[in-house]
């Protein structure tokens, strides 16, 4: 087997990563010792580091209820996508006579990118009088195609003899879902939970549509609006990116596996 | 006449079980199908509508034919952003060429290549509002690191206005989005490379052909469809990175980083001109659907098959 | 009820589990740092005073400012006793300054605080320094 020499790889990859990780390092930094504001050159390692710039953020904006809204709308969001995707992959594993019908339009939904659909989406979101509610932020993000797709492919692989076997002993639908297919999808109800969480945190947009008042935003609409108040004057704006941040690198690093078998299954259309 | 009343109730019986059935599916169906009609299937149909009538939230609407689209054609802001985002587009095989070198990298037999994917992923999913922020002060005239860099290498003697100048603006927003992107195009793509049977490239090496050949001749076909799928997330995301340009330049100095979606946003909730802005909708809409159909066509369509023999 | 064979018993998977581990951890840190902060958050603040020898001055005003948005607003003054320590009871902010002065001996030079909440109950390390005619 012809062997090559490791080193030159290892030398790359660090060097990739470097450059992933040194923007992480510089606003850690910042956030600490609010140096490199206005001074130049900027020092390497921090000089003088005190977490109250922390302190300053979790006064300074009300960040206990951003983050309140964002882990509302996105229990919500995440919730009923689980129940909503789950019931539609499972009515997709059945035969009926329209089912063509509904594929073809679950997959032409899929073409359809939300920011194509923000104006009338926000028209049908006042009309429902829903606008700068909790529903309203999360009513959009409560169902997702390709979760769909993979609670599909996951109660697909369900034997057949199985089913049979539990229809026969004369266990009734709901039975039959709740006994049998949901445990065996734990991997699909794990994926869809990591993705919809993710995607409900981060989203941007949509809050910033439909939130009117000051206390129904979400994390990154206040993380914005900061930016604006403060411009760069202080470390604050980087502690607040930090504070922000942190959850989401937290549980990426939990559930990395979920995320990335998610990314990956769910990516590669059922 | 019991066996013929028999007979006659047991069609029934199955018939109300098999309607049962469906009533049950359709049950299951119906939270989900509501809301993408609710969400994507009426505000799309309600932006074509929109988009050849004349309407504001205050007076009725009128029909319009094809005057928005004619506005459209006059409108100078539109075609700029409609450039942008083309170049925006552009530049995610960029991405997807570096993130194969890393894919390949990390696919390779060394220690601590989980690790090495980690790092690289993390980016993804975060908050890209967060990753405009630290890309926005990185790109800084003043105190940003790359200019301290440039000027330490001496590169360069003045600090170079990133965000401010017209020519470095759109590269500057887009680096910072494929910063972001790369772990994903990279996830992808080493997926499909362990999915590629290493008996293929044994048997090459006993032919007697060389890397290069090996990686022309079996890596790339067989990674046809995780690059398809990477062309296609990428440049669905180009097109719709709404939260990065938004924080990070605002729309450029001018309308230098404008990209179709920003602009669809500030003509509905800035100008409120939702009927223009359906138009514009329209038109970014339609150019989506023929760019992913044009990528489908290249890619051959055929999702690759390995061919075991 | 454990398993005789060695396989580890389900209260014990469920614990070690990762995503109960880090969830129950982060509440625990929590519930005591709110505890902490709860027995903590009278406003005290307290320090001594002393002149550019190093000696206690008694009689001596310290002024303290609050952080109101982006400027120091002055929100109450206190008196050192004959100790040279003042001690002040009524602090809500979490961003202060202190300042003290006294007539013939000089005044000290503003002396910013930063609390790690508000109202933290906090003794001063440092002395403040009276220098320079007043």
């Amino acid at each position: 087997m012809h062997r090559y020499p490791r080193w030159p790889i290892h030398l790359a990859l660090i060097g990739v990563s470097f450059v992933m990780l040194i923007p992480f390092y510089w606003v850690l930094k910042t956030s600490v010792t609010g140096e490199n504001i206005f001074a130049y050159p900027p020092s390497i390692l921090p000089k003088a580091p005190h977490p109250f710039y922390y302190v300053d953020v979790w006064y300074y904006i009300p960040f206990a209820r951003y983050f309140l809204n964002s882990v509302v709308v996105s229990a919500l969001a995440v919730v009923a996508n689980v129940i909503f995707n789950a019931m539609a992959g499972y009515s997709l594993t059945r035969d009926f006579r329209a089912k063509p019908f509904v594929l073809l339009l679950f997959l032409s939904c899929m073409m359809v990118p939300f920011q194509a659909t923000i104006i009338p989406a926000y028209l049908i979101t006042g009309k429902l009088g829903l606008l700068d509610s909790y529903w309203g932020l999360a009513l959009p993000q409560c169902s997702t195609i390709v979760c769909i797709f993979v609670f599909k492919a996951s109660f697909d692989a369900v034997p057949r003899s199985l089913i049979d076997a539990a229809r026969i002993d004369g266990l009734s639908e709901w039975r039959i879902i709740w006994k049998i297919m949901m445990p065996l999808a734990k991997g699909a109800i794990a994926t869809n939970v990591i993705l919809g969480f993710i995607w409900s945190w981060n989203n941007f947009l949509w809050p910033l549509i439909v939130t009117r008042s000051a206390e129904m935003q979400t994390l990154p609409l206040g993380l914005a609006r900061f930016l604006s108040y403060q411009e760069d004057t202080t470390g604050a704006l980087y502690a607040f990116c930090i504070m922000v941040l942190a959850p989401g690198i937290l549980l990426f690093l939990l559930a990395q596996k979920e995320f990335i078998r998610g990314l990956t299954s769910g990516a590669t259309k059922g | 006449m019991a066996v013929a009343s028999a007979v006659a109730h047991r069609p029934s019986r199955l018939t109300r079980k098999r309607t049962r059935q469906a009533v049950l599916i359709w049950c299951f169906l119906a939270p989900s199908l509501a809301i993408f009609l609710l969400y994507r299937i009426i505000p799309l149909l309600w932006n074509v509508v929109l988009s050849f009538s004349y309407w504001s939230p205050l007076r009725a609407m009128r029909w319009a034919g094809l005057d928005q689209y004619e506005d459209m054609v006059h409108d100078d802001v539109f075609w700029q952003s409609l450039w942008n985002t083309l170049i925006f587009i552009a530049s995610a095989p960029v991405a997807i060429v570096i993130a194969l070198g890393l894919a390949l990298l990390v696919s390779s037999e060394i220690r601590g290549r989980d690790v090495y994917r980690t790092i690289i992923f993390i980016s993804y999913p975060l908050m890209t509002v967060a990753v405009a922020i630290i890309w926005r002060w990185l790109f800084d005239e003043r105190v940003g690191l790359i200019n301290y860099v440039a000027r330490s290498l001496h590169l360069v003697d003045q600090p170079i206005q990133f965000l401010n100048s017209f020519v470095w603006a759109l590269p500057s927003v887009i680096v910072a989005n494929i910063w972001q992107m790369l772990g994903f195009y990279m996830i992808v793509l080493l997926t499909g490379l362990q999915n590629i049977p290493p008996n293929l490239y044994e048997a090459a090496a006993i032919d007697g052909a060389n890397a290069w050949r090996r990686f022309r001749r079996i890596t790339l076909p067989l990674l046809k469809p995780s690059l398809f799928l990477c062309v296609v997330i990428g440049m669905l995301n180009s097109f719709t990175s709404f939260d990065l340009v938004y924080v990070m330049t605002g729309g450029g100095p001018g309308r230098a980083t404008e990209l179709l979606v920003t602009y669809i946003y500030k003509l509905g909730f800035s100008q409120t001109r939702f009927d223009y802005a359906s138009a514009v909708t329209i038109v970014f809409f339609l150019l989506l659907v023929s760019i992913a159909w044009m990528a489908n066509r290249l890619s051959g369509g055929e999702a690759g098959a390995v061919e075991r023999d | 009820m454990s398993d005789q064979d060695g396989v580890t018993p389900l209260w014990r998977k469920i614990i070690v589990n990762r995503f109960v581990l880090v969830p129950a951890t982060i509440a625990v840190a929590i519930v005591l740092w709110n505890l902490y902060v709860s027995t903590h958050d009278h406003g005290v603040v307290a320090g001594r005073v002393v002149d550019a020898d190093g000696r206690p001055v008694a009689g001596a005003t310290v002024v303290l400012w609050v952080l109101n948005f982006t400027t120091y607003v002055e929100k109450t003054r206190a008196t050192t006793d004959s100790a040279g320590r003042f001690v002040i009871t009524d602090n809500d902010s979490h961003n202060i300054r202190l300042a003290a002065e006294k007539p013939g001996i000089g005044r000290s030079a503003r002396v910013p605080v930063r609390l790690y909440f508000r109202a933290q109950d906090v003794e001063l390390r440092e002395a403040l320094m009276l220098s320079g005619a007043s």
